[in-house]
């Protein structure tokens, strides 16, 4: 038998600190669905989501009842949506979209993503009907997440694309207007896009992937908090950082280890390979599960004040560490999140005006993901957003890491208000967008920004 | 012909009693095939299985385990097997789950509880109680095997947790075993 102390540390880790596999992702290949008109394929595609997810969630609950640990999402990611309806046009893809929904509404998942599109070099007129389509087909559908890969290490920046979609971006926000914007949280631009990432709104199920495949995306900020708040209480002499590192490394083991036996269990019942466990720290709105939380522990008395950066590098890289021997195959995005909307600290951070935007792009170089769920004035010019995700596509694109913008245009709405999207998605004060209206020339250019020099490695 | 021996010892606890005990089987030619032993404030007790020759007997190992010179008193019970115990699996059951009960000390708490998995025919397997302060803590390790549903035993587990002061969770020990040990 285990011994007690050890017993009572994972009771406590998963009772009082939030421990929780946030989602198990069934990542389904789609390309073989394609038929000749709209109507058939998007039968096809329901008919294949349907025969391979219909026992999905039903297991997930099975395994989770079993075990006792929870499973707060089930989603499907799908092979990226413009590769599956090469040749339709705006109105093709929407129908696609409403198909989509249909079908994850009917195996019960809670969200689906994949409608998405590759442009990091060039657009095809499918890719260009395929972005015209977003503002409807996200405003029209519950469950739907779209996402579009515009640059990467090895190609350079599609600004050809990005100039298109700093206008997708505020008409999707204006499409779901009553909503305050709420569709534009469901669309994310990326460089290095990784294709087995479980998280939403960005994940696909990557054309190099299997038929089927199903990823798992552990949590866990409040764990991590937790731990070292006892760690830091525990002693009396000087605690150092390397041994705090130490610390999140070994929590971070056994959070992915329950993501692992939690997506190995479900993989084996449904008799579907097991693809990559993301040790993300992914924050909810939920007091005691944030990431800002973290960076407040481990010594800034305000997030965005200086070290917050070399905090969450520290954060993220243990993260990774502990995460890594802990599961057979590691991949997604793995890291540290922070998506200011989802994040209560870092929201009220926000609000004070002790974070900004251009802190929050500094500490994006270090995380695993990018300027993720930021409210903006609905006012911004489409240029202006256009550069504010060029900056990050960049910083991505030099550093080889996967970077991402998820910006909310809230119509109607300015610096000062607030925006709540409720549940998952959160709630924060507008961030102030400064310079706004200055990059217009900079869009203006089109084109390509070429891949770095240290892309050319053959 | 082999025949199979249940030998139970307790003792204050010292150096070098297992190392008797087994000694003596020894030159009985006996083949030990588990021994499970467990310390109480100092007090032993182990149990072990045994097979033996035919023609050995419960008292043949009584007289060679009372030549032992100890400074303890040992307490001796053997007992000959009937029909033979399955050793070949050691292993846990698939339905094994751990649960941890915490509150404040009183009396009949551990009843209560071993109680509780009488009427629901869970077994325990094993059974840690430590109590420090007026705290007390109870780890148990449940065979559900004849359970049909774990929901149920749960909603029921934490209606009683309610009723007796006590904190109560329940989890599949398999998460247990990832969480603290390298293989998996």
């Amino acid at each position: 038998m285990l011994r007690s102390d050890q017993i009572l540390a994972t009771v406590e880790m998963i009772q009082k600190e939030n421990l929780d596999v946030r989602t198990v992702t069934m990542g389904i290949n789609l390309l073989d669905c394609r038929e000749k008109s709209v109507a058939a394929t998007c039968r096809h595609i329901e008919d294949r989501i349907s025969e391979k997810a219909g026992n999905f969630v039903e297991t997930c609950n099975f395994v989770s009842r079993k075990l006792g640990i929870p499973v707060v999402n089930k989603r499907i990611s799908i092979t990226p949506i413009a590769f599956v309806g090469a040749g339709f046009n705006q109105d093709g893809f929407v129908e696609l979209a409403r198909a989509l929904d249909r079908a994850a509404s009917n195996v019960g998942v809670d969200i689906l993503g994949g409608f998405s599109a590759q442009v990091e070099k060039g657009m095809t007129e499918t890719d260009r009907q395929y972005i015209m389509s977003l503002p409807t087909a996200l405003s029209v559908t519950d469950k739907i997440c779209a996402s579009i890969n515009v640059a990467s290490s090895q190609k350079g920046i599609n600004m050809d694309a990005l100039t298109m979609l700093g206008q997708s971006v505020k008409d999707i926000a204006e499409a779901t207007r009553e909503q305050n914007g709420f569709g534009a949280a469901k669309f994310v631009v990326f460089c290095n896009q990784p294709g087995d990432n479980p998280f939403m709104a960005g994940a696909i199920h990557g054309v190099e992937e299997a038929d089927t495949v199903l990823n798992v995306g552990v949590s866990g900020p409040g764990v991590i908090a937790r731990s070292l708040e006892r760690l830091i209480s525990s002693r009396n002499d000087r605690l150092r950082l390397d041994e705090i590192a130490e610390e999140i490394k070994q929590t971070t083991f056994r959070v992915t280890r329950c993501g692992e036996l939690v997506g190995r269990q479900v993989s084996e019942i449904l008799g579907v390979d097991f693809g990559v466990v993301d040790l993300s720290l992914a924050p909810t709105p939920t007091i005691g599960d944030s990431v800002g939380e973290i960076l407040h522990i481990l010594g800034v008395d305000a997030i965005g004040a200086p070290g917050s950066t070399a905090i969450l590098a520290m954060l993220n890289d243990a993260v990774k560490k502990g995460g890594i021997f802990a599961s057979k195959t590691v991949g997604g995005l793995s890291g540290a999140f922070i998506p200011v909307m989802e994040d209560a600290l870092l929201a009220e951070a926000v609000g004070s005006g002790a974070l900004c935007l251009e802190k929050l792009e500094a500490m994006t170089c270090v995380c695993s993901v990018g300027l993720d769920m930021i409210p903006i004035p609905g006012s911004v010019d489409a240029d202006t957003i256009s550069a504010i995700i060029a900056d990050e596509m960049a910083l991505g694109m030099v550093n080889n890491k996967t970077t991402a913008a998820r910006i909310i245009p809230v119509p109607g709405k300015d610096v000062g208000d607030k925006v709540s999207f409720g549940g998952l998605f959160g709630a924060s004060p507008i961030m102030e967008i400064r310079n706004a209206g200055k990059s217009k020339r900079f869009i203006g250019w089109g084109g390509r920004i070429p891949a770095p020099i240290h892309s050319f490695k053959n | 012909m082999q025949k199979q021996i249940i030998i139970s010892v307790m003792s204050q606890d010292r150096p070098g009693i297992i190392a008797d005990i087994t000694g003596a089987i020894y030159e009985l030619n006996g083949d030990l095939a588990d021994l499970n032993q467990s310390v109480l404030f100092g007090y032993l007790t182990m149990i072990l299985i045994a097979t033996f020759d035919a023609h050995i007997t419960s008292e043949d190992i009584l007289a060679r385990i009372a030549k032992i010179q100890s400074p303890t008193k040992l307490d001796v019970i053997v007992k000959e097997m009937d029909t033979p115990l399955d050793t070949s699996h050691s292993g846990l059951p698939e339905k094994t789950y751990i649960v941890t009960a915490q509150g404040e000390n009183k009396s009949g708490l551990v009843h209560g509880i071993s109680s509780f998995c009488y009427h629901h025919d869970i077994n325990i397997l094993d059974l840690a109680t430590t109590r420090t302060d007026n705290r007390y803590t109870m780890i148990l390790q449940l065979d559900l095997s004849r359970v049909n549903s774990i929901i149920e035993v749960r909603k029921k587990l934490q209606e009683y947790g309610k009723q007796s002061g006590l904190h109560v969770v329940m989890q599949h020990h398999q998460l247990f075993k990832v969480t603290n040990e390298i293989n998996f």
